[in-house]
């Protein structure tokens, strides 16, 4: 179906400048890690001090933070926090819309009984519990499930309850995706702030499970389109199993859309994890970041040096990403 | 594509093009002034904002006026402060309206709107929480029969609190709220007992309550000096002088009850950068409060020439307070040793240069009777601290950190995110503490959170700036063991401070409050609850089209009646 | 047809029923009783009220205003420890007189209530916040809509516009705070450019009443619809470009250039259709986005649009105006996502998106 390859995915010296940007990175993700903290101390005499300041070669920020040292511990953030996070969004989003797609409303069927036995379970689960003795009811909800099971395959004997009933895979997706949009962003921080003190782990998590629709939407598109075309049915008429297919036929199509939108997201990532870091359910403020510099500039909108120094570092890494993320992968053929 | 393209240059064009036309050529006689956020709602009994307050304030008057140059109260409606009598153990202030207050229609300002405020503040089924609880101390009032203006206010309790709550509410209009005058047969001290016996005697108050919810506020006639001409929400708000303004009749009316500009045009620009842009280009007169840093640099630069810059020492004291009741910070000593780690001067220097002052606690210092001025300021020692953590009991192990009791000392401090300067306090804090081993965690929350940690005391420190008012001292919420759980952050519980507090209340003559608060200070210093870091000034920055203008003391940092555009001054 | 089409309707309306409610719910745990309580401990002259007198203060406020009521039919049963019962149920029954109750049956009567905060309605509070929005963010999809075709079939044809993508990740990497201060602080600046207005609609000015607002207008959107175009602009510009280059390898293609097509047209007549799918779902979200995530543009601008209607309600906990509005996303997301799956179908006409 493709004509032979033009171009070799040659190493070019593009590729190598993004390899170097990204190891200088890690090198100062590693580097800021092992610094005395003492360099981000502020320097109350030099606020808003422009670059080639003496002692701030790059210039300081409004709280007399040393805007070099900021970028350079702001690394570890980047690497750590927002970088996993893009990668585990469009993840998460290319699994849900893999399944979304490639099932729909209609393809994932199972047989009645079990739809029954299933939401008997959970109504029972929902509804009442058993009297904890100082343990966690752990088991409860394992017992429940494995009553479920048994009863749904005794029930499987009754003719009329095998009738397959669909599961509305994409309606559901759609469904969660909505629910997330609509949430005011700061009825979420309220709602997490209330739950749970600010850790690393939670921030991460917090941010995939906020960014993963808009991969989630553009693989659900893509794998629908692909889905129709006579390849895929063919590959369905042969027999191939599910997985397979998905695996060597959808995933490669939908590589493209995802390998564009992971270098973009990193930007409104690290907005997100600043934003969120400002209202008490990020990152301590003790811990530097780039988005954090960047939204100095709006307190001191004049200060060049606070928009232009992270701007280029993300501008950097936005880059690197995008050129050791080929779009154009090797595409399915049969 | 093309066809869009060209509708792209011609909406560009269209939009560069009228911008030329709508640029005013002439200024209008308004007096701009910029607000960062909408009133909201202008009704009187549940207004919160600020800016609500200053409209209200212009649009009605109460008895009395805050007068900020000698920071006490003055008559405003009435003619004179009230003469104070006893009843058993009651106090009678009565009270004479001036001759000249009319309503908008030019209506006669009678002790019976009065008497129909007190009950509309009192009335079921309108939101009326608050000024029920604020103005309870108000039991009654006694119309006077041979004089329609003199009335007597019946209120317990006898400090000089009570007559400023006496007087410090708005008077709302009779003969236009309520016509027929349901209100009048309904006795105050029934409403206030018990609303449900009050529904049951009287069920016009009921059409009553609907009548006042069914007028918007705005349109609530008053007897102020302004009216309110246009409103839109979230952009801005316009006020009018009324033609026959009876303040103006008066021989020499004092400052609250004079009107200099025509009209007051209020523009609503929720960011700074705009509303400077919008200063410097003459699309507003007056930015108050503008952030330290643009009106320093403002005016140091060129545009100096054609603005007008005033500051004024403000009541606003920004402070770091210690919870008293966590074990760490029980003991005063440890509570002192924290607070000599602020760079105090370097801080001022490095978020409000010159436009910050010290104070040895929480009297202002140009209060000179009150202020204690033999105790000396907060000094940035580190190293006294060390001496004076050792003396409190803490033990430094060899990894720096400091044990007492088999606790160590690690605290969190919360503040309000966002806010710079108290994020660049929290910062240095940790910064220096950290370097003598003492372990700090910044808490940045938002603003409502951060409300309900302080007053749970879900909080080891805390950054806090309290507003403060010129007119008269009150630390019963703030310092109070009765406060806790409400203001009383520190949670704070000293039975000699106490006393204190209550002494200071209740003490009617200046000279004596004023060695009472002198002692209040030596407390505060030993005891150490809060540490004191720096008074604020108001500032403002004033196009020259108002000749001149004046930063004040007292909130919102400016005085609106006293704004006049040079034109119209002769 | 018309069946299928009530039916979708039906599907869509529920959905959105069920998302509203559980956003009720949720909205409904914020904690608001530091509202009086504030005004209580702003207030530094008079007396000072107690702790007894501000909670019950309080309390009277909830009453009023139907918070004192338990929030659902049930709420949550505290579970004892230890117990003779086998089984025990999780939750308590309230009966109707909950506050999800009551905010149901005004809504199916058309009334959403009134704000806590001013005690206006909260559908004309909505109107005329939409009245700004929507022109706004309408406007700044239509341009992105534009813009990122035109420029995704530029990047796609022509060899070497690496800059134009160079300038389009630049842009990506700026907040939309910045882009607006930007264009303010060169555009509106008395020190640079003073082309356009620097705030709001005009509306306060005395001169512009003269002429009509669809004249006056036009000047005050250019700078806010341009900061909402440019930073929505780098996505799917980048994502069709990439579409593009990626159907550009098929041997349809050659086939079509063998036929003497010529480029341009292989790619607007034939790559673009089938590339246009996957970005078609960017494009209808457009909308629903803009419509209230455009807060900072409307600060900055100091327009009265939906988003600070949202932003601020929540910050005091508006409770009827969150609901509100938050309803009103979900329904436009839900239409959105019938538009985009209608879309497909048009271009794609194999798509069964509901079968």
């Amino acid at each position: 179906m493709r004509p032979p390859p033009q171009q070799t995915t040659s190493f070019g010296w593009q590729q190598w400048l993004a390899v170097t940007w990204l190891g200088l990175l890690l090198l100062a993700a590693v580097g800021a890690g092992l610094l005395p903290e003492q360099y981000l101390a502020p320097d109350l005499l030099h606020t808003s001090a422009p670059p080639l300041t003496p002692n701030h070669g790059l210039g300081t920020d409004p709280l007399g933070q040393d805007v070099g040292m900021v970028l350079l511990f702001g690394a570890r953030v980047a690497l750590c926090v927002s970088l996993p996070a893009a990668l585990l969004a469009a993840a998460l989003g290319t699994l849900l819309g893999l399944l979304a797609g490639y099932w729909g409303n209609q393809r994932l069927q199972l047989p009645a009984c079990y739809w029954l036995s299933g939401f008997l379970a959970a109504a029972c689960y929902v509804l009442v519990t058993v009297p904890s003795h100082g343990l966690v009811v752990w088991w409860w909800p394992l017992a429940l499930g494995a009553v479920a099971i048994l009863v749904g395959r005794f029930l499987s004997c009754i003719t009329g309850l095998r009738k397959p009933i669909a599961f509305p895979a994409d309606w559901l997706l759609l469904t969660l995706i909505t629910l997330l949009a609509a949430l005011p962003r700061l009825l979420l921080v309220l709602t997490v702030a209330a739950a749970s003190e600010p850790t690393f782990w939670g921030l991460v998590v917090l941010l995939t499970l906020t960014t993963w629709p808009q991969s989630a939407r553009l693989v659900r598109a893509e794998v629908q389109r692909v889905r129709q075309l006579p390849y895929l049915e063919a590959a369905t008429a042969a027999g191939l199993p599910p997985w397979r297919i998905v695996r060597h036929h959808l995933l490669p199509n939908v590589w493209g859309p995802i390998a564009t939108t992971i270098p973009l997201s990193m930007a409104a990532l690290i907005a997100l994890e600043t934003t969120l870091s400002f209202l008490g359910v990020g990152l301590p403020p003790e811990i530097p970041s780039w988005g954090r510099l960047l939204a100095f500039s709006r307190v001191a909108p004049d200060a060049w040096w606070l928009l232009a120094l992270p701007g280029l570092c993300l501008l950097a890494t936005t880059l690197s990403l995008r050129q050791l993320l080929p779009v154009n992968k090797q595409r399915s053929t049969i | 594509m093309k066809s869009f393209l060209s509708g792209l240059a011609a909406f560009l064009l269209c939009g560069v093009g009228l911008t030329a036309c709508t640029t005013p050529s002439a200024g209008p006689p308004a007096v701009r002034i910029r607000w960062a956020q909408d009133p909201q709602t202008l009704e009187p009994l549940t207004a919160t904002s600020s800016q609500a307050v200053e409209v209200i304030n212009l649009r009605h008057c109460s008895l009395l006026a805050g007068d900020y140059e000698h920071g006490r109260f003055a008559p405003w409606l009435a003619e004179s402060l009230p003469v104070i009598s006893r009843r058993n153990s009651f106090t009678l202030l009565t009270y004479t309206l001036r001759r000249e207050a009319t309503w908008d229609n030019g209506q006669p300002v009678l002790a019976r709107d009065v008497a129909f405020t007190l009950k509309v503040m009192n009335c079921p089924r309108l939101p009326t929480e608050y000024s029920r609880t604020q103005y309870g101390v108000i039991l009654d009032i006694e119309l006077d029969a041979a004089n329609p203006r003199r009335f007597t206010l019946v209120c317990k309790g006898s400090s000089q609190n009570v007559i400023i709550a006496s007087g410090d509410y708005l008077i709302l209009s009779e003969h236009s709220l309520d016509p027929e005058a349901a209100l009048r047969a309904v006795p105050l001290p029934l409403l206030r007992a018990d609303t449900a016996a009050a529904l049951r005697r009287y069920p016009s108050l009921l059409n009553l309550a609907n009548r006042y919810r069914s007028i918007p506020p705005e349109k609530q006639p008053g007897c102020g000096p302004y009216q309110l001409t246009a409103w839109a929400k979230n952009q801005y708000l316009r006020l009018q002088r009324k033609p026959n303004w009876w303040g103006s009749k008066l021989n020499k009316p004092p400052r609250w009850l004079q009107a200099q500009a025509e009209v007051l045009d209020y523009r609503i620009i929720p960011d700074n950068a705009t509303a400077l842009l919008a200063l410097r280009r003459g699309d507003i007169d007056l930015y108050p409060e503008p952030p330290a840093q643009d009106f320093n640099r403002l005016r140091h630069s060129a545009d100096s020439t054609k603005l007008l810059f005033s500051v004024a020492n403000s009541y606003d004291v920004t402070m770091v307070g210690f919870n008293t009741q966590r074990p760490a910070l029980k003991d005063p000593l440890t509570r002192r040793a924290l607070s000599m780690l602020f760079d105090i001067p370097g801080l001022i220097s490095a978020t409000q240069p010159g436009l910050a002052y010290r104070s040895v606690g929480l009297i202002n210092p140009h209060d000179k009777p009150a202020y204690n001025d033999s105790l000396p300021l907060l000094v940035f020692a580190p190293q006294r601290a060390l001496a004076l953590l050792s003396q409190a009991g803490w033990q430094q192990h060899p990894d720096k950190t400091w044990w007492r009791n088999k606790i160590q000392l690690v605290l969190n401090i919360i503040y309000k995110a966002g806010a710079a300067d108290h994020e660049a306090i929290a910062t240095q804090l940790r910064t220096t503490a950290r370097q003598l081993g003492v372990l700090i965690k910044l808490r940045p929350q938002e603003s409502t959170l951060l409300r309900r940690q302080m007053q749970s005391g879900n909080m080891d420190m805390y950054v806090h700036t309290l507003n403060g008012t010129p007119y008269a001292y009150n630390f019963f919420s703030i310092m109070h063991s009765r406060g806790i759980g409400m203001i009383n952050y520190p949670r704070f519980q000293n039975a000699e401070s106490d006393h204190l507090i209550e002494a200071i209340t209740a003490e009617p003559n200046p000279l004596r409050q004023a060695s009472l608060l002198r002692r209040f200070q030596v407390l505060l210093q030993q005891e150490s609850p809060v540490a004191v870091l720096y008074f604020a000034r108001h500032r403002l920055i004033a196009s020259r089209r108002l000749g001149t203008v004046q930063a004040i003391s007292a909130r919102p940092g400016y005085d609106a009646t006293q704004l006049q555009l040079a034109s119209a001054r002769q | 047809m018309v069946r299928q089409v009530l039916r979708r309707l039906f599907q869509l309306l529920l959905t959105a029923w069920g998302i509203i409610t559980l956003l009720f719910l949720l909205t409904r745990t914020l904690p608001d009783d530091q509202q009086l309580l504030s005004r209580f401990t702003d207030t530094t002259t008079g007396t000072t009220a107690s702790g007894e007198q501000v909670r019950q203060a309080q309390q009277a406020r909830l009453q009023r205003l139907g918070l004192a009521e338990p929030v659902f039919y049930a709420s949550r049963a505290t579970v004892p420890i230890d117990d003779e019962q086998l089984l025990i149920s999780r939750w308590h029954w309230n009966g109707t007189h909950n506050q999800y109750h009551h905010w149901l049956r005004d809504v199916v009567h058309g009334n959403l209530g009134r704000s806590y905060r001013t005690g206006e309605p909260v559908a004309g509070l909505l109107g005329s916040a939409l009245l700004i929005t929507l022109p706004l963010s309408g406007l700044a999809a239509l341009f992105i809509v534009v813009f990122s075709l035109l420029l995704g079939l530029l990047l796609a044809s022509r060899p070497h516009t690496g800059w134009v993508a160079m300038g389009l990740y630049t842009l990506d990497s700026m907040p939309l705070f910045v882009v607006a201060l930007l264009l303010l602080l060169l555009l509106a600046n008395p020190d640079f450019l003073t082309l356009f207005p620097t705030y709001g609609l005009g509306l306060d000015n005395e001169a512009a009443t003269s002429l009509p607002l669809i004249l006056t207008a036009p000047a005050y959107a250019v700078l806010p619809v341009a900061s909402l175009v440019l930073t929505g602009l780098a996505e799917p510009t980048l994502q069709l470009a990439a579409a593009l280059r990626h159907e550009l390898q098929f041997f349809y293609i050659l086939t079509a250039r063998a036929k003497g097509l010529s480029s341009g047209r292989v790619l607007r007549r034939h790559a673009f259709r089938n590339a246009l799918l996957p970005i078609l779902t960017l494009y209808t979200e457009l909308l629903p986005n803009l419509l209230a995530g455009s807060v900072v543009v409307e600060l900055i601008f100091a327009l009265p649009g939906l988003g600070r209607l949202l932003a601020d309600a929540a910050a005091a906990r508006d409770y009827p105006v969150l609901v509100g509005g938050v309803a009103m996303v979900v329904l436009t997301r839900q239409f959105s996502l019938l538009l985009a799956d209608w879309l497909y179908q048009l271009a794609d006409p194999r798509i069964r998106t509901t079968g």
